[in-house]
């Protein structure tokens, strides 16, 4: 089943093209991985799906339905505002620099979406953080707030607050490139539960090891454009472009 | 000082503090709109917000409330035909509100815009709406940031209040002035330590609620 589907999908920054015709078709279950330079579109194109940015041009479905749509034809589909909406929250978001709320402990962190936005019982929205706090690992830091938290541990309780939602698609920005070295892991290691849990994930990372471990798919980005894609392993063994060949030779 | 002057004195004092109080409080509410308003996208909220701020801001408060007191009666007569008369303490309060709404409107603002704006970006990806992420999570973070200058406007008000003598409402100069035309000098500095002691009251008072606040940095 079709998740999220983008088509032909152009964006503009004043003049600069940051995404140039882009295709994609994330199917359930999927754990895709989008790697390339920085400046290639990697995050932009996360940030259109749930409409962080806008895109110029092109249709975004989710859930075969439609949530984006612009373009210059005269007789454009309009997608429904409300529907929008109920479909953005389908997608959790966790962002390169965490974002937690600074003035929320951890436990308050993870309830306010589900008490302010889905008017959820409060004693029901702390049992499900709990639970969630759990599964990352964070129980015992339920009390504190952000700033007495390391990044890894911040950006598990931020990979918590996203789930409390019940999004059926996960998208990560770079979840671990703002992290020490000694960090990373643990919080690669939620990402490979959730992965093993059946979440569908869209993981724009720098994180070779994780996309070649856990990802389905990967895409290799260039200037706006999609110049690559298959399984991790076809990718990264067996490079067809000049342009990922070379990124991979100088990462690695 | 007899004990007439003293109970006068102390009505002085009151209707100052009652004066700083009600205007800033209901300029509180006013500048929170104009500052959202002055952010806003729509260009004519913040057209008709910027235009605001910079009438009061940029005219003298004392010539504000001589408007508020004497000019809104004649305004009102060559607009509608009737005369509206504000009492002395509503037209006071008229013209605090109207222009602390104007500078505290500039410190909510700086203070909306110096939050992280993946902050923001946080609560709209978890399915708030602006107005929800403005109230629960943006606002909030403001608090403390905004409580200094805050303090400062509203110590500005306090003082500011002894301009309402333009209009002969009797707040504590105009009290102490009356005593002091008698022929007793005394009284100015009795006016001058009771606004000391006021302002450091409130300064002390800020100071401990901005400690309060930065219990979560």
């Amino acid at each position: 089943m079709s998740m999220i589907k983008i088509e032909g999908v152009h964006k503009y920054f004043g003049t600069n093209h940051v995404l140039d015709d882009v295709n994609l078709e994330i199917q359930q279950g999927e754990v895709m991985c989008v790697v390339g330079p920085s400046g290639s579109g990697k995050s932009t194109l996360l940030r259109c799906l749930n409409h962080l940015e806008r895109i110029t041009s092109g249709k975004i479905y989710i859930d075969n339905e439609l949530v984006d749509h612009r373009g210059n034809d005269k007789d454009i589909l309009k997608a429904d505002p409300k529907k929008v909406s109920s479909l953005c929250a389908e997608l959790g978001m966790v962002f390169q620099r965490f974002n937690l709320f600074p003035h929320k402990t951890a436990l308050q962190n993870i309830t306010i979406a589900p008490i302010t936005v889905k008017k959820m019982d409060k004693t029901k929205a702390e049992a499900n953080a709990m639970e969630l706090l759990r599964k990352v690992g964070m129980i015992e830091k339920a009390n504190e707030f952000p700033s007495r938290l390391s990044g890894g541990q911040q950006q598990r309780v931020a990979i918590a607050r996203a789930l409390a939602m019940e999004p059926k698609i996960m998208l990560f920005d770079e979840p671990t490139s703002a992290l020490d070295p000694e960090l990373v892991g643990e919080v690669l290691e939620v990402m490979k539960q959730l992965a093993r849990d059946g979440m569908t994930m869209m993981v724009v990372t720098h994180e070779m090891g994780f996309a070649r471990e856990v990802g389905t798919r990967l895409i290799f980005m260039d200037q706006g454009r999609i110049v690559e894609q298959g399984t991790p392993k076809e990718v990264f063994e067996n490079p067809k472009n000049e342009r990922t060949k070379e990124f991979f030779r100088s990462i690695l | 000082m007899t004990a007439a002057q003293v109970k006068a004195l102390f009505e002085g004092t009151l209707v100052t503090i009652e004066l700083t109080l009600i205007s800033i409080a209901i300029g509180l509410v006013f500048a929170l709109i104009l500052a959202l308003g002055r952010i806003s996208k729509n260009k004519i909220l913040n057209g008709i917000t910027w235009v605001y701020i910079w009438v009061f801001r940029g005219t003298p408060l004392m010539l504000q409330l001589i408007i508020a007191y004497f000019g809104v009666p004649l305004l009102s007569k060559s607009l509608t035909g009737e005369y509206i008369n504000l009492s002395m303490f509503g037209a006071a309060v008229l013209g605090l509100t109207l222009n602390t709404a104007a500078y505290l409107a500039e410190i909510f603002r700086a203070g909306i815009q110096s939050i992280d704006k993946g902050q923001m970006e946080a609560a709209r990806a978890l399915g708030m709406s602006y107005g929800q992420a403005m109230l629960k999570i943006i606002i909030p973070q403001t608090y403390r940031r905004v409580i200094p200058p805050f303090a400062n406007e509203f110590v500005m008000i306090l003082k500011d209040t002894s301009l309402v003598i333009v209009i002969g409402l009797s707040e504590l100069t105009r009290v102490s002035k009356q005593f002091a035309a008698g022929g007793d000098w005394k009284f100015y500095f009795i006016a001058g330590g009771i606004y000391l002691f006021l302002t450091t009251v409130f300064t002390v008072l800020f100071d401990k609620m901005e400690k309060k606040a930065s219990k979560y940095e």
